[in-house]
């Protein structure tokens, strides 16, 4: 049976044994661009330094020592926590794949999985426009949050491989940038429903078993520099932040409102959101269509909150604020329709995000 | 090995791999191609301390980034964007689908356009970079729960996409996926 990526492999306008890139020897043009990067290097000369077109600007080394001196120092490290926490997964693998062959598939596969927020009932919704409102008041206080870059996040979502179990993956993430650049990321997996309670992660690629508030990462990273959303500073204009998230998703065209739900939690992921930019933020989730609000929720971290939900091709997405400051709290994405194929029902939660301070 | 002789490894080992990516996502005009993967390489020789040991799926994230926006500011952008949504390539016009077109050419290609350039990039990876989850999570710079999620649903679109251009086609008997084009969340 041809599936669609069977399809579309045989589509490929640029084949392998097509009659241009084929691969083989280097030509003379490529030959000589390649040795132009390594002799200017051998001259002491940077290819071009401080290019600021390119998104992926050269790092700055202070001290003079070349980059690799910095990661010779950084690898080691997280390659043999890498290895070690391989091995665990190999484990950790194995016993879901048991459990699963043993319980059958009508078992619900998903280990700890979250249930979806509940609104309470009988409170009152709060309309979009309102919180709008909220944000734009908040934003012209004088001790109003400003904008940081980097997150600070606990985020689960079900994994959805093709040829693996679902399983769960908590984790909590902070990365932090510093003025001169250089930013540290910080990565626990933990599930706070459940403390000490063993969890499952992805980190490194493949799913690891980590007791809870396990660290999985903590790395600090040299200089980086990027112009390109969503890298570069979020404007604080409504308009300008459209259209700074189009380009984040990678389009020309308006996004729908389940690709602005997408693109906030991208922005949400690289940005801790000032007043400012967050008015603009709320104003454009407030003219976004099909976001309607429906009460009052307590977020997995105890938050109150005000939710407002869009359905969409057989996604639920509940957007979680801030009822004191018109902020986004979280994003949490549920199935309104099962997905027999990866063993998850109507209802199950797919992920969600809620962000901190 | 130092960064710059595992640099100049990967050069020759995926230089042509790189040139195909690129070329696939302009028109495969071949000069245009190379000025794009000349500046793929002079980036990643920058970023040569990062290059990891799987360098290709790396180097693809590094094109990708290359081609949306190594050209910004410069007038170029808007020609090589409407070029990567318009061009021949994009809808297939350049497949010849004859009376042996049973192979699925230009009609794939067209439903592979109706989608967002997001789920296009996830399946392209996927199809004509051949790259497992994993990889596709280093080259679109995602964790790898994200890149089978974008994958999954992209390849439901593409198939509601398929399904309807034609109904008759092998993937039709996947009927739950023939919802319209919408962008869901996850």
């Amino acid at each position: 049976m041809a599936d669609e990526l069977e399809l579309l492999r045989s589509a490929d306008p640029v084949p392998p044994d097509g009659p241009h890139f084929g691969d083989g020897p280097l030509d003379d043009n490529a030959e000589r661009r390649l040795e132009q990067l390594l002799r200017g290097q051998r001259n002491g000369l940077p290819a071009r330094p401080h290019d600021r077109r390119g998104l992926l600007s050269g790092r700055r080394d202070p001290e003079g020592r070349r980059p690799g001196h910095v990661r010779d120092l950084l690898l080691p490290g997280p390659r043999r926590l890498r290895l070690a926490w391989g091995l665990v997964a190999t484990a950790v693998v194995a016993a879901l794949t048991l459990t699963l062959v043993l319980s059958g598939p009508s078992t619900p596969p998903a280990v700890a999985a979250p249930r979806p927020l509940v609104v309470e009932t009988g409170s009152t919704p709060v309309p979009l426009h309102r919180m709008a409102e909220l944000a734009s008041a908040v934003a012209g206080t004088d001790d109003a949050p400003r904008l940081r870059k980097g997150t600070h996040v606990q985020s689960w979502s079900l994994g959805m491989s093709d040829d693996k179990p679902p399983i769960t993956l908590p984790e909590e993430r902070i990365v932090r940038w510093r003025a001169d650049d250089s930013h540290t990321e910080v990565v626990v997996a933990t599930d706070p429903r459940h403390p000490g309670r063993p969890v499952l992660s992805d980190e490194g690629g493949e799913p690891h078993l980590v007791d809870d508030g396990h660290l999985l990462l903590n790395q600090t990273y040299p200089p980086s520099w990027s112009d390109a959303p969503p890298k570069s500073p979020p404007p604080r204009d409504p308009a300008r932040l459209r259209a700074y998230l189009m380009e984040a998703q990678h389009t020309d065209t308006p996004l729908t409102t389940p690709e602005l739900l997408d693109a906030m939690a991208t922005l949400l992921d690289n940005w801790t959101l000032g007043a400012r930019e967050n008015a603009a933020l709320t104003r454009l989730l407030a003219g976004a269509e099909g976001l309607r609000p429906v009460g009052r929720v307590t977020d997995r971290l105890g938050r109150h909150g005000q939710a407002y939900v869009n359905d969409s091709r057989g996604v639920r997405c509940m957007l979680i604020m801030d009822p004191a400051t018109g902020a986004v709290l979280g994003l949490e994405s549920t199935l309104t329709e099962p997905e027999p194929a990866y063993g998850v029902e109507e209802g199950d939660v797919m992920s969600y995000s809620a962000w901190m301070r | 090995m130092s960064n710059d002789e595992i640099f100049a490894a990967a050069y020759r080992e995926h230089y042509w791999a790189v040139s195909r990516y690129v070329a696939r996502r302009l028109d495969g005009r071949t000069g245009e191609a190379e000025e794009v993967v000349a500046e793929v390489f002079t980036v990643a020789w920058r970023r040569r301390a990062d290059l990891p040991a799987a360098a290709l799926p790396w180097l693809y994230g590094v094109a990708r980034n290359c081609l949306a926006n190594a050209v910004r500011g410069h007038g170029r952008r808007r020609r090589l964007v409407d070029r990567l949504g318009n061009d021949d390539t994009a809808h297939g016009r350049h497949i010849t689908t004859g009376p042996e077109a049973d192979t699925p050419g230009g009609w794939v290609h067209e439903a592979l356009a109706r989608l967002s350039p997001a789920d296009q990039e996830v399946l392209r990876l996927t199809a004509w970079e051949e790259l497992g989850v994993d990889e596709v999570a280093v080259a679109l710079g995602c964790g790898s729960r994200a890149a089978a999620m974008r994958l999954h649903r992209a390849r439901r679109r593409l198939r509601a996409e398929i399904d309807r251009l034609r109904p008759g086609s092998p993937t039709a008997e996947h009927s739950c996926m023939t919802a319209p084009k919408e962008h869901g969340h996850g």
